[in-house]
């Protein structure tokens, strides 16, 4: 679990590929789950459904996917059974902001609290900013029990060794 | 119908820290009532006051979301494999309308 001193360590690799994820769906988001055995990290890109949802019930999902991401529950029942069969827990999830900046918004809190609680306590949530295909910044939140919100925590990028 | 039910970590609190439990039901609505009966409080959290199962849970039979099956009343077999997993989702722009 990421706790309030920690920092998220990611590697480069990583970082690259969910760089590439969020250029190439670009002005959409892009989202998915990083999964980590404790040395080896892997990359999970997940189908962002949101227009699919939002064009059959625009009351419900005002939003379309420029806007707003929600992982498709197909990949998120695999990404679920590879984290459990090949012990690779999920250590963070991640979207990006296409012409937004990388902040934690309160879509982004909302839909990550349920039950007044965190509804994946031990994962960070990693948000990209991009415009026009570039990205401009990313930023990393997690979880803090003491104030009991999500609070930024820094990434620090490694190497894979 | 003894089935398998894979708690999401939030709500293994309710159920004494188990990730799995058995559970019994011949859909997945009754399923839930008799999740309640054990360990009350869960339905509240999987469903709505309608009883409906809340948007952002996932429910699957076999890896199949219910969503895509007969929702509430698909049916139930002994040795199902059944998980519940909250949906990952998210967006930009504060306040607007959702």
């Amino acid at each position: 679990m990421v706790k309030e001193t920690e920092v998220l360590e990611l590697h480069t690799e990583t970082l690259n590929q969910i760089y590439a994820h969020a250029k190439g769906e670009f002005p959409d988001e892009c989202c998915g789950i990083i999964l980590s055995d404790g040395t080896r990290e892997f990359v999970r890109e997940c189908r962002n459904i949101q227009n699919e949802r939002h064009a059959e019930d625009p009351d419900t999902y005002p939003r379309d996917a420029r806007t707003a991401y929600l992982i498709d529950p197909n990949d998120l029942i695999r990404v679920h059974k590879e984290a459990e069969t090949q012990n690779r827990p999920i250590k963070a999830l991640y979207h990006s902001h296409p012409d937004h900046d990388a902040y934690f918004s309160d879509k982004d809190k909302a839909d990550a609290t349920a039950w007044d609680e965190p509804v994946y306590p031990g994962a960070a949530y990693i948000v990209i900013s991009i415009y026009d295909h570039e990205v401009k910044a990313i930023k990393a939140f997690a979880w803090n029990e003491t104030d009991m919100d999500f609070e930024e925590v820094p990434i620090e990028v490694n190497r894979e060794t | 119908m003894a089935v398998t039910v894979r708690i999401p970590t939030p709500l293994r609190r309710l159920t004494q820290n188990q990730a799995e439990v058995e559970a019994e039901g011949d859909t997945i609505e009754s399923l839930i009532e008799n999740l309640e009966a054990s360990y009350p409080g869960l339905k509240e959290r999987i469903c709505d006051e309608s009883g409906n199962v809340r948007r952002f849970v996932n429910i699957y039979l076999n890896d199949e979301d219910i969503r895509f099956l007969d929702g509430s009343a698909t049916a139930v077999n002994d040795g199902d494999d059944i998980s519940i997993i909250p949906a990952i989702a998210g967006g930009s722009l504060d306040g607007e309308r959702d």
